[in-house]
Formats: structure tokens, sequence, C-alpha cells
């Protein structure tokens, strides 16, 4: 009885919109509550093929009304893990969009479905659009050998689905912000920027969020599912190059073909040698301060000067680009808090210097026994006393500059050729020193400079 | 369909796009929305809507909490959701608007989703009103880059029909396309009218209807009651109502 779905299904109704003055009945939405969940269950707990609806029906909803909506699928087969639940669940999305006359949007506990007065005139109700859900997850994914599906329009029934679902999202959130890059295969590749940016392609991972803090590889997966062919593309991984730095022969390949050959080698996770470039939109910049061996991070909405002595602006003006800058690298705020946070040069221990809004709100990720020892502008508005305050908090990079002083003077006593590769870090390299004698030794060195001035101190 | 107004400030551009909209809805055989896509414009005050939230505070919005936002949910949906949130619908036509132009921060990848989402909203309605800014800048960047009739709208000055054929050009460099683009005269006298009429074919442009001058208009705007009300026989509208019928044929 009513087996037959009454309305058409297909994908031609995707991006159908249910105007209010051809709605039948709201569910879920702004004004309501509503929530989906998919859960991976024990085949002997699957009834396939059912679809139950728990509350009233379309049929017996008055029109122009708005009730709650809960979603509940059920799958099973003998190769479904847990970890496919997410995904199979932000198809409902899609599925559901196809049934002509209804309507839905997003996903989880923010839901919102209509559906139109002409579909519930043919008689379409929740059971067919279960129906149809059933037909078309078993026609995409043959691996789902059972599914059941559960609406619920009942006040209470939706409240109680609302609260179980809730504890699964918490669940898989845990999990996905743990997520390493060393558990994907696939990265993404972002090309928005390229208009201001040619050279400029963003590689995104679970361990790095695009520079403009709005791509994370999760959204990064889910633009290239709505739109494969979009600015947005997925990037093989590869071989792991270099797991501290964050080298992969995939990205290298990819930058290489992106930038038409001006970018050979990224590193993800270092200021030197071959840094990401930076389009132009990064939230913030990590700069390297060459005068205590540190690093600093001023981010878009400070408008004070660094210890630099120039403003965000400034500094962006030279970084950006689509660029390699030597020292100088541009981030998206949500990079702070990855646990390979420029692990290569040190992470947290390694930060000097960041606007005391940007500190407060990474107090939570700052290790705690440096949170007091890094300054802000409030301590530090110059090199001197930038220097100072490390020097009173005993930041651990004063520590390094002591020993590196103390090498340095007893090298100089006897030279010896083992320092490492040394590479320039900045546009600006002030030296200090006594003005009249000034002796700069490089060993084994390579040296990359558009253009270096020295001048006579005045 | 969709129709942008375009034209300088003062020109009377949002009494045309209006009238328009109330033209399209006396048929009510239409789905109509109208996108309020100036800034500096008050469509929804003419159109009698109040809105609640604009597209630009809702961009605002998620750029501000996406550090907090779940990695289970994907900013396309979010975004999608909240732009049918934002929509105006309590009238026999439905209304977006844009609302503030962007701060200093990245707009690149949550503009790039907008419009794809404005996009998809618009292919649901039968006619789509877009009152626009003179500059086109937001035409091209933030809703549609395809537009079926542009209309623009200029006084009676020698000047303003000269804009007129500038925003021509400027329309054609950015790659707008639309299929027909037409002038339409606002505030005309009979004495301004044939000059005007004539100058305008001479440069090249197509002139679809001249609005007179209307009192009703005047006083109605000088009340800030919406235009959408307007007797249904004031010169005005009955001017617009014309315009309506050659771009729906």
């Amino acid at each position: 009885m009513g087996e037959e779905i009454p309305v058409d299904v297909g994908l031609i109704y995707e991006g159908e919109r249910i105007r209010k003055s051809n709605m039948y009945v709201d569910l879920a939405g702004p004004k309501s509550r509503g929530a989906e969940l998919l859960l991976v269950a024990p085949v002997d707990e699957v009834e396939d093929g059912k679809v139950e609806v728990v509350g009233p029906d379309i049929d017996a909803m008055e029109e122009g009304g708005r009730y709650p909506l809960g979603i509940f699928i059920k799958v099973s087969g003998k190769t479904l893990e847990e970890d496919l639940e997410g995904v199979f669940e932000r198809r409902i999305h899609d599925f559901s969009n196809y049934v002509q006359g209804f309507m839905h949007l997003n996903s989880r506990d923010i839901i919102w479905c209509r559906v139109s007065k002409d579909a519930a005139k043919k008689g379409l109700k929740l059971y067919h659009v279960g129906k149809a859900l059933i037909n078309l997850y078993k026609a995409e994914f043959d691996v789902i050998e059972k599914m059941q599906v559960t609406f619920y329009t009942d006040e209470k029934a939706v409240d109680e689905h609302i609260a179980r679902a809730r504890k699964v999202y918490e669940k898989r959130d845990a999990k996905a912000a743990s997520l390493k890059d060393e558990e994907v295969d696939v990265f993404y590749g972002c090309l928005l920027c390229q208009g201001f940016a040619p050279t400029h392609v963003c590689a995104i991972t679970p361990s790095r969020t695009s520079g403009c803090g709005a791509i994370s590889w999760f959204e990064g997966r889910a633009a290239v599912k709505v739109d494969p062919n979009g600015p947005l593309f997925e990037i093989p991984k590869g071989e792991v190059l270099d797991p501290v730095r964050g080298e992969y022969s995939g990205i290298n390949e990819m930058i290489r073909d992106k930038s038409n050959g001006s970018i050979e080698r990224v590193y993800l996770h270092s200021l030197f040698d071959y840094p990401h470039t930076s389009c132009g939109c990064f939230e913030a910049i990590a700069f390297y301060i060459p005068e205590v061996d540190g690093i600093g991070i001023v981010h878009r909405d400070f408008h004070g000067v660094t210890p630099f002595g120039i403003p965000f602006s400034t500094m962006a003006g030279q970084v950006g680009g689509g660029m390699q800058s030597q020292g100088f690298l541009g981030i998206g705020i949500a990079y702070l808090r990855s646990p390979k946070f420029l692990q290569a040069d040190g992470g947290w221990q390694r930060i000097v210097w960041l606007p005391s809004q940007l500190k407060e709100r990474m107090r939570d990720v700052i290790p705690e026994e440096l949170y007091d020892r890094i300054a802000t502008e409030q301590e530090a508005q110059d090199l001197e006393s930038l220097k100072e305050f490390l020097k009173q908090k005993q930041h651990p990079v004063i520590e390094r500059l002591a020993e590196e002083e103390e090498e340095e003077r007893e090298e100089e006593a006897q030279p010896v050729a083992t320092m490492e590769e040394l590479t320039l870090p900045g546009q600006v390299m002030p030296v200090a020193g006594s003005p009249t004698e000034i002796t700069i030794i490089f060993k084994n060195a390579k040296i990359y400079a558009e253009k270096v001035i020295i001048r006579r101190k005045e | 369909m969709i129709i942008a107004v375009s034209g300088k400030g003062g020109t009377g551009k949002t009494v045309i796009a209006s009238l328009l909209v109330r033209s399209l809805t006396e048929r009510n055989a239409y789905d109509i929305l109208a996108i309020d896509s100036d800034p500096d414009s008050n469509l929804p005050e003419a159109l009698g809507v109040e809105v609640e939230r604009t597209i630009g505070e809702i961009r605002e919005e998620l750029l501000e909490k996406r550090e907090s936002l779940s990695p289970g949910m994907s900013w396309h949906s979010q975004l999608e959701y909240e732009a049918m949130r934002a929509l105006a619908e309590d009238k026999a036509f439905d209304l977006l608007s844009m609302g503030r132009p962007e701060g200093p921060g990245c707009y690149c990848a949550a503009n790039h989703v907008l419009r794809g989402i404005i996009d998809t909203i618009a292919k649901n309605y039968d006619y789509v009103v877009i009152d626009t800014e003179a500059g086109l800048e937001h035409l091209s960047r933030r809703t549609t880059q395809n537009v079926d009739v542009m209309l623009v709208v200029t006084d009676t000055s020698k000047r303003g029909i000269t804009t007129a054929a500038r925003i021509k050009e400027l329309a054609q460099e950015m790659k707008i396309k639309f299929k027909s683009i037409y002038v339409v005269i606002n505030r005309a006298t009979a004495e301004t009218k044939q000059r005007l009429e004539d100058y305008a074919r001479e440069i090249g442009l197509e002139v679809i209807g001249v609005v007179p001058e209307d009192e009703n208009v005047k006083s109605y705007d000088h009340e800030g009651k919406p235009l959408i009300e307007l007797p249904p026989d004031t010169p005005a509208l009955e001017a617009v109502r014309k315009i309506a019928e050659k771009i729906v044929r």
C-alpha cells in the first residue's frame, strides 16, 4: 500500500528550493528543531527495507504547519566500518533532495526540510522519502547490504533522537580533531587565490588549514565532492620525503605543476629553505627574528607594530604574492592549533612574540610553562625590549642563543668547518657589532639573495 | 530570467527595480526573487520588506566562528542553510539582501561558495530582479554573472545617458554576459523625452521605456511609504508595467 513513490526521483531536483508560497509543511529548520543520524549496525539489528514514521506523516500534518524532524538510518554490511558513518550521513542531503518536492538543507542537528504543495497533493509521505533513500543508497554503495530508515515527527521522540545524535557527533568530532597527516592518503589543493598570486597553490592537510583559514582538510574533502571540477582538488600524498618538515612528493609535484615550475619544493611545517608560498589572504604571518633566533606571529586584526617596527600590512606586502619568502610564512589562525605547528623549527618553543589578543585566544594551546615567557606588544615594541624580556623570562630561545654565542666564540679561536648549512633568513639582515671592525664568517654556506646591501653605520 | 537594474546613485534605480517587481507580481503567475545588491540603496524598504539578516552578516558570522565549527559539518552546507534563512519570503515575492561590503579579511572562499549558492537559489524563480551598484563590481563578484536583461537607469541629463553608455562598456569589459541591455529614462518630462531618446540612439543605446515624473512616487518617498503599495494607476507604475511587458514577452 502506497509503496510506489508518487513523485519523480532524480539528480535534476537537487537544487530545488521550496519557497514558502509553494510549501506544504516546514520540517525542522531555524524555527523548530531536528537532527539526522546514520549508524552502522550489526547485520541482525537492521531490518532491510523497513521505513517507520514515529509521529504524524505528511498526510496527517496541517498545511502550512511546522514540525520537528528526526531522521535515523541504520545500515549494515560485512565490510562496513564505523568510520564511514559520517561520510554516508552527509549523503542524506544529496539523496533526499533528489525527491521532487522535498527540500533538505545542511546536516547533523542543523537540518531544514520542506515539502511542496504539489508533492503533498500527489500523496508524498516521509515513508516514500525513506523508500527513495534506501533505493539510492543501495544503488550508490554496494557495501550497504541492509538499510532501515526511521523518521521522527513526534516532539518527544525527536528530542530523544537529537540527544542521542549529539553524543555520536561529539565522539566523531573528537576523533576527527585528532586526525593526522599520516592517517590519510589524500591532501587537497586550492587555487582560489591564483587570481591574485598566479604561482600560489595552497596545500591543505589535516595538520595544515589553508592560509585564509577558511578551508580545512574536511572542508576540502566536502568541496571536491560537491564540485569535482572546482578550484579545490585532490593531491595524492605520494612519498613522505621528510616527516618533520612536512615534505611530500605528491605536494611537490602538484606545486611544480600548478605554479608553472616556479616553485619546486615545499615544506609544510617550516619557515626555512622551502616554506609554503603565501597568497595575500592569510590570517596571520609567522616571521623569523634573527636577533633572538625566535619566531614572531602577527595577525591581520592587530593594527600596532611588530618588533621589526612595521605593522601587519607592511609585512603582508612582502610575504604574499605566491613567493617563497625565507623566514616568512602566511598562515591561517587554525594552524596555530595544529600539533605539527612549525614543528621543524621548534613549534611553540620557538615563538617569542605575538599580539596580546591572539595570545589570549591561543591560551589553551600554548604550553603552560611558555605562556608567560612569550612577549606581546605590551612588553616588547622593538627588538631591544624583546630581547630584554626574553632574557628576563628565560625563554627557551635564550638558552639556545647563549649556546650559539658560546660556540661562535670558540670557533673564532679555532676555525673548523663543521657548522651546518646556513641560509640568510630575512630580506633585511641587521648586522650587530662594532662599526669599525666587522667579521663575518660563513662556513659551508649557501646564500641566496636578490640583493645584499652593506652600509656604514651612521 | 535575471534582470539587473543598474544606474548611478540618485537616478531612481531602486524606484524602477521595486516597480518592476510590483509589475511582475501583478500577474500572479510567477515566482519572483528580488536581490538587493547595492549597500547604498534601500530596496527592502521600497518593497516593504523587513530584512532580518543579510548575506554579508552571514558571511561575517561564519568567518568569525569557523575555528569552532565542527569538522563534520561542511561550510558550504552551513552557508546554504543560512542563505535560505536570510531569504525574506512573506510577500508575493522573495527578497535576498547582500548587505555591506566586506572588511579587510579574506573573502575569496566565502564569496566563491556564496556565488554558487545564490545561483542555485536563483534558478528556482521565474524572474530575478537585482538592484545593483552602478560600479557593477557586486554583480560580477557576488551574484550571478549571467544576466539576461540589463536595465540602465538614467536621469534626464545628457551626462546621465553618457554614463549609461559607460556602464554598458564596463559590463562588457567585466565579461558579464547579458542577452540585452536597455536604457530606462527616469523622471522625464514631455519636452526632454524626445531629445533624450534621440541622443541615446545616437550613441547606440536602446531606450526600453521612459518613466515620467510622478507626484505619488515623490510623496511616498518623502513619507517613507513602500513604493510597492503605490496606486495601480500612478503614471510611473504604468510606465514600468509597459517595460515589464516588453521584457516578459
